[in-house]
């Protein structure tokens, strides 16, 4: 047996699913959060399978994602639809639920948001709304975890729907039923709704019969069949509302009062840049400064310890290097970033969960459909802060073809938390206790120049009109604390596990191109070895920004398509093993990184942070574009990009340093 | 020259917005100051998935719509109608017809 959980954006479903199955999906207080559908064993109904689907306010979807849903609910055809209405706005979320209504298939309503609605002065006699609709409707709180039990008792009795009054007017109804007679198969009500609607993606076929009965309809009241239908709908929601709802005239919320703040006209965009520049001051200006030299220390000490241990007891050099110059000093490398990493991620989900996105679309709208974008792209940017990948595919949400495909190719400049190791390491030493500042820059410039490359992209590419922009703007909420730690959690613990696997892996075959020569002699100077020789053929490309000939850095960059954190692991391998002139530990106190200077050292920032990304938000970008070949363009104008602007910055950096 | 000429049209136009209607009045929902109430009269856009949108998303024919926020750069428009609020670039308002309430 399957329920579907089907309703509004942002109206708490995977909270609800969470609780429903007892697993962890990610929630978020902005629209798209749930892109694709998940499913899960019902907890306490044996049997049972729940299935999550992505945000939807009709029945007659409008973005990619939308359409997950509604070919779900046809085509799938689940045992039960269990129906969350946000009841904060119980209009609106009602709307859904009249088309739901007429599908052949028992429903449970789930009243969502009890506590709040209260608040905001919404009462709702659930036996009333019940009879009205012929429904079972349960009140719960998905955030404070009431009425679950309730809601599951309600989906296991799988009651069939009551037959209760015509939800339209005699005239309509008429109409409907006589085009019903000639549907055939299941949830013909439905089919007989959408041919008068004349909705050529779900009843391409037509009759002169139906083209009759709609054209009289539209003559008798006025309008076209879409509006009659919309308009039937929500007066019908209004005698519900009647029969079953009071709302008592709302005072000032403290939404409002927020929004005089966060949306003021003068101070928004300022709250706004505040708010980034803290994320990257917290993160990796404090904690960053803080932190790294003492974990890296304690790194330090455990590759001493572990190569005077294995040498003491009769391990063989190679092995020992292995572990301490490999091993210990790559994946240390990365994990040096754990404690920064946490309070980057934490700062996000707080962001996410507050509805704070929301108004950050709303307010930079404006700016961003001067450049052919709009506040939808703004999403991506954003979650693409924590990693491009999720960034990538909440682009789902955006309607217009052109618009998504250009946020997709986008999104990668913006400096994900696996770049954070780059930009913190090389801040930390060029730019002492200005580095969040060069980060907030680099953040700064990240959106300039996806400006600009949307400017470029718009001129040659994707000539298209201008799109729309219509967003719902939700209440603020206070973040669950659990939900935010658990958010913190999984994400840290991704990192974690890829340090341990990936770059490990990396880290061992790293350790072993630059201690081996071609001819798998053991101990040649570093220049002599493998990875200098597979370097050096490749050099070239990366000397017009580093004004040096440097395989390592060269190396270093390229496996960034890893794993971003890869180029600061490969780095401290490198280094460890060339060993000419470490000074306390200090990576770039090493002879083969001793060449970076300030300018070009943000311009190899520069370029790893806009070149291609990594494997997987490729792959992202390969399955949300749809096609390799687009894949391709836009990893080869990222890659131009980043190289050309790296160049640029080198060249004028370096006229800098030597006035 | 011509930029000239597109700008001194552009500037017509945002005067053209700031004209200020009384209750009673007609006009487009896109020209209501913030805090004004108005009663939906009809949509008229030509972009069919957009006009199916807006329907969805409660705009009738009859709503009571209430101009809640304007973002800080003028645009988008954040209105309220049943019960919620929704976010709406001021183009796509142009073509809505509406009574001024209050």
């Amino acid at each position: 047996m399957q329920a579907a959980l089907i309703g509004n954006q942002n109206s708490g479903k995977t909270t609800l699913f969470n609780l429903l199955t007892g697993s962890n999906q990610q929630i978020g207080n902005w629209p798209g959060v749930t892109i694709e559908k998940k499913s899960g064993a019902l907890r306490g109904a044996e049997g049972w399978q729940v299935v999550d689907l992505p945000g939807i306010y009709s029945l007659s979807p409008y973005t990619s994602e939308e359409n997950v849903s509604r070919d779900f609910v046809l085509n799938s055809r689940p045992d039960l639809i269990i129906n969350i209405i946000d009841a904060t706005s119980i209009e609106r979320s009602l709307y859904l639920t009249t088309q739901i209504l007429e599908l052949d298939c028992p429903v449970v309503l789930a009243l969502n948001m009890a506590d709040i609605m209260k608040r905001k002065g919404v009462t709702v006699n659930e036996q009333k709304l019940s009879a009205f609709l012929g429904v079972p409707v349960v009140s719960i709180s998905a955030l404070k975890r009431t009425g679950i039990d309730k809601l599951i008792d309600a989906v296991k009795k799988c009651e069939p729907k009551k037959s209760v009054g015509d939800m339209f007017s005699p005239q309509i109804e008429r109409a409907v039923q006589s085009v019903q007679k000639d549907v055939v198969g299941d949830n013909k009500r439905f089919k007989a709704v959408k041919l008068l609607e004349r909705d050529v993606r779900l009843a391409p076929v037509t009759s002169t019969r139906i083209e009759q009965s709609a054209a009289a309809l539209e003559k008798s009241e006025g309008m076209d069949t879409e509006q009659i239908f919309a308009d039937a709908r929500y007066k019908y929601i209004a005698r519900a509302k009647a029969a079953a709802i009071t709302v008592e005239a709302p005072k000032e919320s403290v939404t409002d009062k927020l929004d005089k703040v966060f949306l003021n006209k003068w101070a928004a965009i300022p709250i706004f840049a505040a708010i980034m520049a803290l994320i990257y001051f917290l993160s990796v200006g404090l904690v960053g400064t803080f932190t790294v030299d003492l974990v890296d220390g304690g790194f330090g000490k455990l590759a001493e310890l572990a190569n005077n241990g294995l040498l003491g007891i009769g391990a063989s050099d190679w092995a020992a290097s292995l572990v301490s110059d490999g091993i210990i000093a790559g994946v240390g490398a990365a994990l040096n970033f754990v404690p920064q990493l946490i309070i980057m991620f934490l700062c996000l989900a707080l962001l996410e969960t507050t509805g704070y996105m929301s108004r950050i679309a709303f307010f930079l709208d404006r700016l961003f459909k001067r450049f052919g974008l709009s506040g939808k792209s703004l999403i991506p940017f954003i979650v693409g802060v924590g990693c491009s990948v999720p960034a990538i595919m909440s682009t789902r949400t955006i309607e217009d073809e052109d618009e998504k495909r250009m946020t997709i190719m986008l999104t990668p400049f913006i400096p994900c938390s696996a770049k954070l190791p780059i930009i913190s390491m090389f801040g930390g030493y060029f730019f002492g206790a200005f580095a969040w500042v060069a980060s907030l820059s680099l953040y700064m410039l990240a959106i300039a120049v996806i400006l600009v490359s949307a400017l470029i992209m718009k001129k040659f590419f994707f000539k298209g009109q201008p799109a729309s922009f219509i967003s719902e703007l939700p209440d603020y909420k206070l973040p669950s604390p659990r939900y935010v730690l658990r958010q913190v959690w999984e994400r840290i613990f991704a990192f974690i596990k890829r340090a341990g696997t990936v770059i490990l892996l990396c880290s061992v075959i790293i350790w072993f191109l630059a201690s081996f020569s071609f001819k798998f002699e053991y101990g040649v100077d570093i220049g002599d070895s493998m990875l200098a020789g597979i370097g050096n053929c490749l050099a070239w490309v990366f000397y017009p920004m580093l004004g040096e000939w440097s395989w390592a850095a060269t190396v270093s960059a390229i496996q960034g398509l890893v794993a971003k954190e890869q180029v600061v692991s490969s780095m401290a391998v490198i280094a460890g093993l060339a060993e000419d002139i470490t000074e306390g530990g200090l990576l770039f106190g090493s002879g083969v990184f001793l060449f970076f200077t300030d300018a070009s050292a943000y311009a190899f920032m520069v370029f790893n942070l806009f070149s291609a990304p990594c494997f997987g938000a490729i792959g992202a970008m390969r399955r949300e574009l749809g096609s390799a070949k687009k894949m391709w363009v836009a990893i080869a104008f990222q890659t131009g990009i980043a190289w050309v602007l790296a160049t640029v910055i080198n060249a004028i950096g370096s006229l800098i340093l030597l006035l | 020259m011509f930029e000239k000429e597109k700008t001194a049209e552009e500037k017509k136009g945002r005067k053209k917005n700031e004209i200020t209607l009384h209750a009673g009045q007609e006009g487009h929902l896109s020209d209501l100051k913030v805090g004004q109430k108005c009663e939906l009269l009809s949509l008229h856009n030509d972009n069919p998935a957009l006009r199916r949108r807006l329907l969805d998303m409660g705009l009738t024919k009859g709503v009571i719509v209430k101009v809640k926020k304007i973002a800080p750069l003028g645009d988008p428009v954040d209105i309220e109608l049943r019960g919620y609020e929704l976010c709406v670039r001021r183009s796509d308002l142009m073509n809505i017809d509406i009574k001024v309430v209050e």
